[in-house]
C-alpha cells in the first residue's frame, strides 16, 4: 500500500482503494480566477466568489464602524468623516454594485441548483456544447449585471447628489 | 465534523441569502426616508436604535448576513483545498469568527438602545 493510499471496507466486505493521497487542489485561486474555461459562466463564478468576499469585508467593517455609536456623538462625528468622504462614496458605490449584483446572481444559481433553467439532456454532438450552458443562464448573468450597474448609477445620484 | 449535512447547510445558505435581501432592503430604505447626509446624524441614527422593530430587523440582518457571509467563506476555502484538517480547521474558524461578529454587533445594539450599564 502505498504511503497515502486510503482503504474502506465494502459492505460485502472486501478492501477498497477509495483514493490516493493528495486531494489538494493543486490549481488554488489560480483555477478559481482563470476565466479562460467555460466562458461568461465562469466569470459569473468568480464574480460571485469576489463580490461574496467584497460584501463580507464591508459587512464587518460596516459593523465596526457603527460601534463608534457607543462612544458618543464626537466619535459617530469623527467617524462620519472618515467614511463620508468621495472615496468613501466611491466604496459605497461599489457595495451597491457587489449586493445587487449578488443577490440577483445567487437567485440564478438557487434556481439552477434546483435543476430549473438547465435544459434537457441531449445526444453529445460536435462541438459539445454544455446544454446547461444556454441561454437562459447567460440572459441571467446579463440581467444580474445590468441591475448591479442601474443600482450604481441610482446610488450614485443619491450619494453625490447633493443632498 | 458533520453536524449537518452539506445539502442542509446549503438550504441554509440560500434560506439566509433570501432573507437577508428583504431586511436590507428595509434597512437602506431607512436611510432614504429622509436625505441621505440627515439620516446620518447621530440623533436620527440613535433614534433608529431606540425604534424595537428597526431594533428587531437590525439583529436580523446581523444574524442572516453572518451566517450566509462566513458560511459563502467557508464554502470557498474548501473549494480551494480538501482535507479532513482542512475542512476542520475551517469550519471552526469561520464558526468562532461568525460568532464573535454577532456578539459584537449585539453589543452595539444593545448599548445603543440604552440596555447597556455605560
Amino acid at each position: 500500500m502505498a504511503p497515502g493510499d486510503v482503504y474502506a471496507l465494502c459492505a460485502s466486505g472486501e478492501d477498497v482503494l477509495m483514493e490516493v493521497a493528495d486531494r489538494n487542489n493543486r490549481e488554488g485561486i489560480k483555477g478559481w480566477l482563470n476565466p479562460g474555461r467555460y466562458g461568461w459562466e465562469r466569470v459569473s463564478y468568480w464574480l460571485q466568489r469576489l463580490t461574496g468576499v467584497g460584501l463580507l469585508a464591508y459587512f464587518v467593517g460596516h459593523i465596526y464602524e457603527t460601534s463608534s455609536l457607543t462612544q458618543g456623538p464626537d466619535a459617530w462625528a469623527a467617524m462620519l468623516e472618515l467614511t463620508q468622504t468621495p472615496m468613501g462614496h466611491l466604496i459605497l458605490l461599489l457595495v451597491i454594485g457587489m449586493s445587487t449584483y449578488h443577490s440577483a446572481n445567487g437567485i440564478r444559481l438557487i434556481f439552477t441548483h434546483g435543476g430549473k433553467g438547465l435544459g434537457k439532456p441531449g445526444r453529445p454532438d460536435y462541438p459539445y456544447d454544455a446544454v446547461s450552458l444556454n441561454y437562459r443562464q447567460k440572459s441571467g448573468i446579463w440581467i444580474a449585471l445590468i441591475l448591479a450597474a442601474a443600482a450604481m448609477l441610482y446610488g450614485a445620484s443619491v450619494l453625490f447628489g447633493g443632498e | 465534523m458533520a453536524m449537518l449535512r452539506e445539502s442542509q447547510i446549503m438550504k441554509i445558505h440560500y434560506i439566509t441569502g433570501i432573507a437577508a435581501l428583504f431586511v436590507v432592503a428595509a434597512h437602506i430604505l431607512m436611510r432614504l426616508i429622509m436625505p441621505y447626509n440627515l439620516s446620518l446624524e447621530y440623533d436620527n441614527v440613535i433614534a433608529n436604535y431606540h425604534n424595537m422593530p428597526y431594533v428587531v430587523l437590525l439583529e436580523s440582518i446581523l444574524v442572516l448576513i453572518a451566517i450566509h457571509g462566513f458560511n459563502g467563506l467557508r464554502i470557498i476555502l474548501l473549494e480551494l483545498r480538501q482535507s479532513k484538517a482542512w475542512e476542520d480547521g475551517v469550519t471552526v474558524l469561520t464558526i468562532v469568527a461568525m460568532m464573535a461578529v454577532i456578539a459584537y454587533g449585539t453589543r452595539t445594539i444593545i448599548v445603543a438602545n440604552g440596555l447597556g450599564f455605560e
